[in-house]
């Protein structure tokens, strides 16, 4: 027995058909739209009799929600029975291009519900979360389809849709079985067309990708590719003649995968069978896995060289030998010189060596020298090997005075050559020495102190060889230089960068300047709204709530204050135009946003992309391309494909003007509103950022 | 565990990245203009110093925040550390090195035998995922210590840890299971 809360009386009329609960005494009305289980038949047009009520299902939208309390909860349901909605046609429409039957689609969809419901679809785009339930339903039959196939269909790369895939797997915990490559052979056989022998053909197919599998060929390879090897040996062997470029347009892997897997199948023993035996016997052993011999040819290589090596050693020292006894035996032959000549031999030497130093390093005491020239005899063969090969006689008469000497008289400049690849393969003792000789030449010239700075409270400069790291840094005459160098290669930056801040400081001045937002967001519908009011009803009206709400009443109480506001565009000393046709042109923008929302999702997205891979997305956003715009595609590629050389950031939010101009002259010819155009091309400009000079050419493209 | 074979298991690092802070605004163009070894990138906003001694590149933010790579200890990433901020201070910055910390460690390993990936991501399913379409290893994932480890046929593993305990770790946790679906090599 129920009580009205009014009076308190006990006597409550409850209609059934009307679905509310009335106090007869006070007449209250205590509850209305009760939930009915009657079933009442109304008459409709043409004498046909329907029954009254909506079908509500249990996910499905609810269609006619309780208003006014049920605000915020119907919104969230029907936004999550238009994004199963949305995501179920696109299922059907990607599975019927795949040809996969209503119980995988469904069973893609029921994926899908539960993704959704995990909230997984955040942030990921929605064609990617399809592809994925999709392909997940393709594991789990076993129908052979690729991933590629997808990604093909998509045009998107593959790996980011392997990436969408393996996260719902794991979060749905689903655990799709490994692929099989057997599963791929009646596909591709199909499409190689064997004609009457295609099952043969599969059979044998078959057996080659068990054998293959057997040697361990198919571990960690794409198993399309092990199945074109097989298909085209077994269509050799059944005597078609089927081409490496007809296999790889059907199997989707390139030449040299293909012939990679025939020389591995190659290297194993089954190769060596003849057909009928193949057919008929199968070998007991199993190989190693490719690459794993691959690895040990490869070591085996190795060590072949370095013994080679060593020998070369031993051979080269025995030969030096010999030419270092010819040499002395030529020496002593030879006529000393004499007299003035002997003069003239003497002063050489140390000519030569001041060239030597010279030529060598510039301002080096002449104790490195002495410390060359010890380094230097370390690898005496070697130079002599050189020097001979070289075939100068003269300099080589020059170099025969001594041990020492040698090194010197075959010629500064070759000399200074030889000293550097010397010096390169000398072992740490050599360059020690130098680098003491390094320290003591910074030391020399740049006079400066060990610091020991205190300020590093916490910095142990325990281990740190503070002269080694005093080499880590520069002298003044060389960051001059480096200074100069940087400026001169980084020339454009620094312009781009100038020109920034002029730009930044002019539209200060103006009053227009506004913090940049590289990521032109959605939010930018509800911008500007002067009052509360009229931002309350352009989210309505965007969103399509209520039919119970009259609009014009709203707009009425509020119309007094719209005159001032600037639109949905950011401010801009745009002419304001008079009330009423602001309000209609707003609304037909909003029908426009509403209908270029998916593609403005697309710009804010790829502009988003833009700030951490611009050039992935030179490509990607060529390829993204929805297939709304099919017919747009050319066009835009047309005008995006020369645009490359154009730094990336340009190119990718020029693109996504151009989409929203292109979406916005389509229903613009619709509409036949030339200054909305206008007013959209300067907006959507402000959106994305300013490009001064780029404002023009866009304008000039639209008009013209 | 792991050496509890005739031969020991040889754990190579190849790679150890770690982070600390100078607690102090670097003028990157002064560091790009006088630093021998460096490669500045205004674009991005970093610098790139590599330093000789231990093998290392460090890359230099303005905020004063340092990423070290490329070293081949944890010892070896501090050394170099400190020789970063040793230059840098040496530069003239106030610097005070503060809050290191080992992010990521990169160890390969090569197993005496090859391994069948499709049996071992059947015995530890939802932990070890397989996809050939997409990358030629088994990827197999050690919550708890936060290891992952990539498994090839061949045998050699590669594994990533936040430092060089846990990859120890997850190596002895891994090898019985990779023992199982062994196949041995013939020589």
């Amino acid at each position: 027995m129920r009580f009205c809360k009014t009076c308190g009386g006990g006597d409550i009329d409850v209609d059934q058909a009307r679905g509310s609960a009335v106090c007869t005494s006070c007449g209250s009305v205590l509850e209305d739209n009760i939930i009915v289980s009657e079933v009442q038949f109304v008459e409709g047009t043409g004498g046909v009799s329907s029954a009254v009520g909506q079908f509500v299902s249990a996910d499905g939208p609810v269609k006619a929600p309780l208003l006014g309390s049920g605000f915020h909860t119907s919104v969230g349901k029907e936004s999550r029975a238009q994004t199963l909605q949305a995501g179920k046609r696109q299922i059907q429409q990607l599975g019927s291009q795949l040809q996969l039957n209503q119980h995988c689609l469904d069973t893609a969809f029921n994926f899908f519900k539960m993704v959704v419901s995990k909230h997984l679809t955040r942030g990921r785009k929605t064609e990617h979360v399809i592809a994925a339930c999709l392909y997940l339903v393709c594991r789990t039959e076993g129908t052979p389809h690729m991933l590629l196939d997808l990604s093909d269909l998509l045009q998107v790369n593959v790996y980011i849709l392997g990436k969408t895939f393996l996260l719902l797997a794991r979060e749905l915990c689903i655990n799709a079985p490994a692929i099989d490559p057997c599963l791929y052979i009646p596909r591709f056989a199909h499409m190689l067309e064997f004609g009457v022998q295609t099952h043969e053909v599969s059979m044998t197919a078959l057996r080659l990708v068990q054998r293959m599998k057997r040697d361990w060929m198919h571990t960690g390879r794409r198993p399309s590719g092990l199945c074109g090897a097989a298909l085209l040996v077994a269509a050799r062997m059944h005597k078609f003649r089927r081409t490496v470029k007809d296999v790889i347009g059907v199997v989707k892997v390139c030449q040299t995968t293909l012939r990679k897997r025939l020389t591995e199948f190659e290297d194993t023993p089954t190769s060596q069978l003849t057909i009928d035996e193949f057919m008929k016997v199968d070998l007991e052993q199993e190989c190693d896995p490719p690459s794993f011999t691959a690895s040990k040819h490869k070591a085996k290589m190795q060590q072949l060289e370095h013994e080679l090596a060593r020998k070369l050693d031993e051979v080269e020292g025995e030969i030096s030998c010999y030419k270092d006894e010819i040499e002395s035996e030529l020496e002593k032959s030879r006529p000393k010189l004499r007299g003035i000549y002997a003069a003239y031999a003497k002063e050489i030497d140390p000519e030569d060596a001041e060239v030597l130093s010279l030529t060598s390093e510039p301002e080096v005491p002449e104790v490195e020298e002495a410390e060359l020239q010890a380094a230097a005899q370390h690898l005496t063969q070697n130079f002599l090997s050189q020097v001979i090969q070289e075939e100068d006689g003269q300099k080589a008469d020059d170099s025969e005075q001594g041990a020492g000497p040698e090194n010197e008289g075959a010629g500064p400049q070759r000399q200074a050559a030889s000293l550097a690849v010397i010096l390169g393969k000398l072992p740490s003792a050599a360059s020690l020495t130098l680098q003491q000789t390094f320290q003591t030449f910074d030391e020399e010239t740049q006079g400066k102190p060990d610091d020991e700075q205190s300020e590093s409270g916490e910095l142990d400069l325990k281990d740190i060889d503070d002269q080694e790291i005093d080499k880590y840094i520069l002298n003044d005459q060389e960051v001059e230089v480096k200074t100069e160098l940087w400026m001169k290669q980084n020339a454009e930056y620094l312009k781009e960068q100038k020109e920034k801040e002029e730009r930044i400081r002019k539209e200060k001045e103006q009053g227009t300047y506004k913090e940049k937002p590289k990521k032109s967001k959605r939010k930018k519908d509800q911008v500007a709204a002067s009052t509360a009011g009229e931002a309350i009803e352009r989210m309505l009206e965007k969103k399509k709530i209520s039919s119970k709400i009259n609009y014009d009443v709203l707009r009425d109480l509020n119309s007094r204050g719209t005159g001032s506001g600037g639109g949905s565009s950011p401010s801009r000393s745009s002419p304001d135009p008079p009330d009423n046709p602001a309000a209609e042109k707003r609304l037909n923008r909003r029908r426009r946003r509403k209908a270029s929302d998916a593609n403005r999702e697309l710009a804010a997205n790829t502009s988003i992309m833009s700030k951490r891979v611009r050039l992935l997305l030179s490509s990607t956003s060529k390829k993204k391309i929805p297939a709304l715009q099919a017919g747009n595609a050319i066009t835009m590629s047309t005008d995006a494909s020369p645009e490359p050389e154009v730094s990336c950031p340009p190119a990718a939010p020029h693109f996504v003007d151009k989409e929203q101009q292109e979406e916005e002259e389509e229903e613009e010819e619709e509409e036949q509103e030339l200054q909305e155009v206008e007013e959209e091309c300067v907006s959507a400009l402000q959106l994305v950022g300013d490009y001064g000079c780029e404002e023009e050419e866009m304008s000039f493209d639209l008009q013209g | 565990m792991d050496s509890s074979n005739d031969e020991a298991l040889d754990i190579i690092i190849t790679n150890v990245v770690a982070t600390f802070r100078v607690r102090c605004h670097l003028n990157l163009r002064t560091i790009a203009l006088e630093g021998n070894n460096v490669i500045y990138k205004p674009e991005v906003g970093k610098v790139l110093m590599k330093l000789r001694k231990p093998k290392i590149t460090a890359s230099i933010w303005s905020s004063g925040k340092i990423i070290c790579t490329g070293a081949t200890s944890e010892d070896d990433a501090k050394l170099g550390a400190r020789r970063l901020a040793r230059v840098l201070q040496k530069m003239g910055f106030r610097v005070r090195f503060s809050a290191f910390k080992v992010v990521n460690v990169l160890a390969v390993c090569s197993m005496p035998f090859a391994i069948h990936l499709i049996d071992f991501t059947k015995n530890n399913r939802p932990i070890a995922s397989y996809e050939p379409e997409l990358h030629p290893a088994a990827t197999y994932r050690i919550k708890h210590i936060k290891a992952t480890i990539q498994v090839f046929s061949t045998g050699s593993i590669t594994l990533t840890g936040p430092n060089v305990q846990n990859v120890a770790t997850a190596v002895e946790q891994v090898y019985p299971l990779l023992f199982e679906c062994r196949k041995p090599l013939r020589k």
